[in-house]
């Protein structure tokens, strides 16, 4: 980050602009790119599954809005902008209108601590992996505001599912992000993607000495993010639509939004935790050209984010839902010790290293 | 289905095809030929209306060990005893005929409008029920909007 | 502190699950139910009722519409009705055309299923390859009759015209069981499919016969009651009736898979005999003016949902005194009252979807 600030600064002055300005806007200005950029994603993301679901499910899915449907979620986005937003009479109107917005406070700032390319990340604290862990979790009070505020019986018994989920599926994660802090020696997202590099690519990755702590990541993951098979909280079989049930318009569309953002961003968080972030799978870069090079270590970033949405969709196009008891059993009484297992094993290894 | 023994310990029936007609004792006859032969399964229960407040009511049994039906008929006025704690089916088939014929079956605290809804005044399978388009009118006016 | 709440939950008449407008009126501790108390009725028709107002012939197509995924077996009742009074002995290619259809109708109400239950279930996929399959069935149904779903194709005394398309019959038996290969692959095995079904919803064999449970779900229970074994529609055809052991939802699911592979046997017989057979010869029965002599007529059939019956008693007129349709999903409905009991709601649903209950059935 600090390339890209010296060159802002230095524009600036060249300009007669007093520093302090520089100061506030580079922080500004980041988010401002995020939120507009996060639009663009989260429709092609939308599109990008229903497209694939079609394919698994031997349909088209959307092909009539733009060539080959590439225009459907926009409309539909245009569409939800359209609709009367509903609030029923029984609501707490207050929370109620809340819960949509606080769902995308932690999304956006989740998405600036992840390290874009070497010198492309927004906020890069000491400790960022902690920072992220707690705003991955945030989604759920959001949720629970929802499924309170909605007095509606489906939503609350959604939010209740959905709290119970991420309080148990969080352990199995911090214990994850431990044996990789531990591996790498550090606590940072830029650190750990560094200290991933190797000369042979891809052998560097975290994911091979903690092929079981991927796992149980990307387990816990996806039930963070209510995906199938541990869509409970919406479970639409069951719960019509869970939390957001009594949400229409625009303030659906921030939950959906908010859900498919968090979505990405987990993706790119696993992908810098065991994937090696922005390295290049074959342990030198393309393009030679220092400016060409940020860019593309973004592409591989996007890249091994995109094969992890992959999966997860797929996954939602393969499997049923768990129930709701086996969902907690299967975290307490499988992934929580073989976490901690995963941890001894990343601790083994640091010791071997070192010794 | 020994006819003659049923014929001698129930002596105010007689036999028409596979059909035991029956005066009264239902619970006695239902009763007797669940303990003493294999009827184990209630089928259904089928409701003829007679006329003058009348209603037939066909007990379809089945024996799922000796694959056997059969039925027995009884003809009452309006009321008779439940047997929804010998059948559990019956609980369905008497609240059904409770809404459409109006036959209130006693012992059974279930019973309620199931088709229709629950303002709904007269049985409709019965003969006597006229069909009178008011009824269809379900707001009556007071409502708003 | 007050004593824990007990939260009230209706489910549907509107709610994606619920197959249709059936109302469930749960309490709830937490998730697991206190007690459920179905509320049926939001799609009744008068079906009964309005058999008393038309003719016999003038009925025969409304009837397709009690089941709307396995009309056949309604009109098939009805034709065996009238039959049985005037005494009308049907020609063996009348029943080998009866038959394969109300098989083939089997197959589709199955599939359906199938898909819905594992909609249920939270698993999308299975749902459009199921609908893939039935899509086949529908189209020759199409070809044949001119309906997708009301066929009105079985008259008094025969069909209403001869069989056609026999190849798209052979297309649909040869593609069929590899597909359901497919669908055991991606299913039955499925250890999440496995956890949610097994053991959950145990229908002990005396509660459903007590409870008047017919079809699969009592074979699924271990008893073999299988009408098609006794009719007379089905003499000479070689089948088994399929009978699990298993009781639980799972066994539910794998009668109705192997109920398919017997019913694709089944049609491929009558296939063999109906390529050979001569030109239709039928006997009808003139429709108009139908008179049933008096007397009450009683005619009972293996549906897809259980044990389907018509009850006429006629008193000599152009229409039924009294006209009486007993439907599977009726009992099932009944059932859930007791079954649902004790069991979580996510496992509810899976029971509830288990028993295949058609709300139009249960509600005439």
């Amino acid at each position: 980050m600090n390339y890209l600030y010296f060159l802002y600064i230095e524009f600036l002055l060249r300009h007669n602009i007093p520093k302090l300005f520089g100061d506030i806007t580079f922080y500004i200005i980041p988010f401002c790119v995020i939120a507009a950029a996060l639009i663009v994603v989260v429709l092609v993301l939308v599109l990008a599954e229903r497209k694939l679901l079609g394919f698994f499910t031997q349909r088209k899915g959307p092909n009539r809005v733009g060539f080959w449907g590439v225009l459907q979620t926009l409309a539909d986005a245009f569409k939800l902008l359209c609709k009367e937003n509903i609030t029923p009479k029984s609501v707490d109107r207050f929370l109620f209108n809340l819960a949509p917005i606080i769902i995308f406070i932690p999304v956006m700032t989740a998405l600036g601590i992840i390290p874009y390319s070497a010198e492309f990340t927004f906020v890069n604290t000491q400790t960022n992996v902690i920072l992220y862990l707690i705003l991955a979790a945030f989604p759920v009070i959001s949720i629970f505001l929802a499924g309170w505020a909605s007095n509606n019986k489906y939503s609350l018994l959604g939010a209740m599912r959905s709290i119970s989920q991420v309080l148990s599926y969080e352990l199995p994660i911090t214990f994850v992000v431990l044996s990789i802090a531990v591996l790498s020696s550090s606590m940072n997202l830029t650190g750990i993607t560094m200290a991933q590099f190797s000369k042979w690519g891809f052998f560097g990755w975290f994911m091979f000495p903690c092929v079981l702590g991927f796992i149980i990541m990307f387990i816990s993951i996806l039930a963070e993010l209510n995906r199938c098979p541990f869509d409970l909280p919406e479970a639409e079989s069951e719960l019509v639509c869970g939390y957001n049930t009594e949400y229409s318009g625009m303030r659906f569309a921030l939950f959906y939004l908010g859900e498919y953002a968090m979505m990405f961003a987990n993706s790119m968080f696993i992908a810098v935790l065991f994937l090696g972030g922005y390295l290049s799978p074959f342990g030198k870069y393309l393009f030679n050209s220092s400016f060409l090079i940020y860019f593309e270590q973004a592409f591989w970033l996007f890249l091994k984010a995109g094969i992890i949405l992959f999966v997860m969709i797929w996954i939602r196009a393969t499997l049923p839902r768990l129930a709701a008891f086996d969902l907690l059993k299967f975290s307490w009484v499988y992934l929580l010790p073989l976490s901690i297992i995963n941890l001894f094993i990343a601790v083994l290894i640091k010791m071997g290293e070192l010794a | 289905m020994n006819w003659n023994e049923f014929q001698r310990i129930f002596n105010d029936c007689e036999l028409d095809g596979n059909k035991i007609i029956i005066k009264s004792n239902l619970r006695g006859v239902i009763g007797f030929v669940t303990a003493n032969y294999t009827y184990n399964m209630l089928k259904e229960i089928i409701a003829n209306d007679k006329g003058e407040g009348r209603t037939e009511l066909i007990y379809h049994m089945y024996s799922t060990d000796d694959e056997e039906d059969l039925f027995i008929s009884i003809t009452v006025d309006g009321e008779v005893e439940s047997i929804a704690d010998i059948f559990e089916s019956a609980k369905a088939d008497e609240n059904e005929i409770y809404d459409l014929f109006g036959v209130k079956f006693t012992g059974n605290e279930n019973l309620k409008r199931l088709y229709m809804p629950e303002d709904w005044k007269g049985f409709p399978l019965r003969k006597d029920y006229v069909q009178d388009d008011t009824r269809l009118v379900w707001n009556d006016g007071n409502n708003e909007a | 502190m007050t004593a824990t709440m007990k939260l009230k939950l209706n489910l549907g008449p509107q709610h994606p699950s619920t197959h249709g407008v059936l109302r469930l009126i749960l309490e709830l501790e937490g998730e697991k139910i206190l007690s459920c108390e179905p509320d049926i009725g939001y799609l009744h028709r008068g079906m009964e009722k309005m058999a008393e107002k038309m003719s016999y012939i003038q009925y025969l197509p409304t009837v397709d519409r009690i089941d709307y995924l396995a009309g056949c077996f309604y009109s098939e009742l009805l034709c065996r009705i009238v039959e049985q009074a005037f005494e009308v002995e049907l020609p063996d290619k009348v029943r080998a055309i009866r038959v394969m259809l109300l098989e083939l109708n089997r197959i589709s109400s199955h599939l359906l299923w199938v898909g819905a239950f594992l909609m249920d279930l939270g698993a999308i996929s299975p749902y459009f390859y199921a609908f893939r399959e039935r899509e086949m069935i529908l189209r020759y149904f199409e070809k044949l009759t001119g309906q997708r779903m009301m066929y009105n194709y079985f008259v008094f005394g025969g069909v209403r015209k001869d069989i056609a398309y026999l190849e798209d019959v052979e297309e649909i038996i040869s593609v069929l069981p590899d597909k359901i290969n497919d669908y055991e692959k991606i299913i039955t095995e499925n250890p999440i499919f496995l956890k949610r079904t097994s053991g959950k919803g145990v229908l002990e064999l005396d509660t459903a016969v007590n409870h008047a449970i017919t079809g699969v779900n009592l074979r699924a229970s271990g008893l073999n009651y299988d009408l098609r074994n006794i009719d007379y529609l089905y003499k000479g055809f070689d089948f088994g009736a399929v009978v699990l052991d298993g009781k639980d939802c799972w066994a539910r699911y794998k009668a109705r898979i192997m109920e398919m592979r017997e019913s694709v046997n089944i049609i491929h017989q009558a296939l063999e005999y109906l390529k050979s057979a001569p030109a239709l010869e039928q006997k009808l029965i003139n429709p108009l003016n139908l008179k049933l002599p008096e007397g009450d007529y009683y005619a009972e059939i293996e549906a897809p949902r259980g044990l389907a019956s018509c009850f006429v008693r006629s008193l000599g007129d152009d229409r039924p005194y009294r006209l009486k349709w007993r439907t599977g999903s009726y009992y099932s409905v009944n059932l859930l009252r007791k079954l649902l009991v004790g069991e979580y709601l996510n496992d509810a649903i899976a029971i509830a979807g288990s028993l295949d209950i058609i709300l139009p059935e249960v509600d005439k």
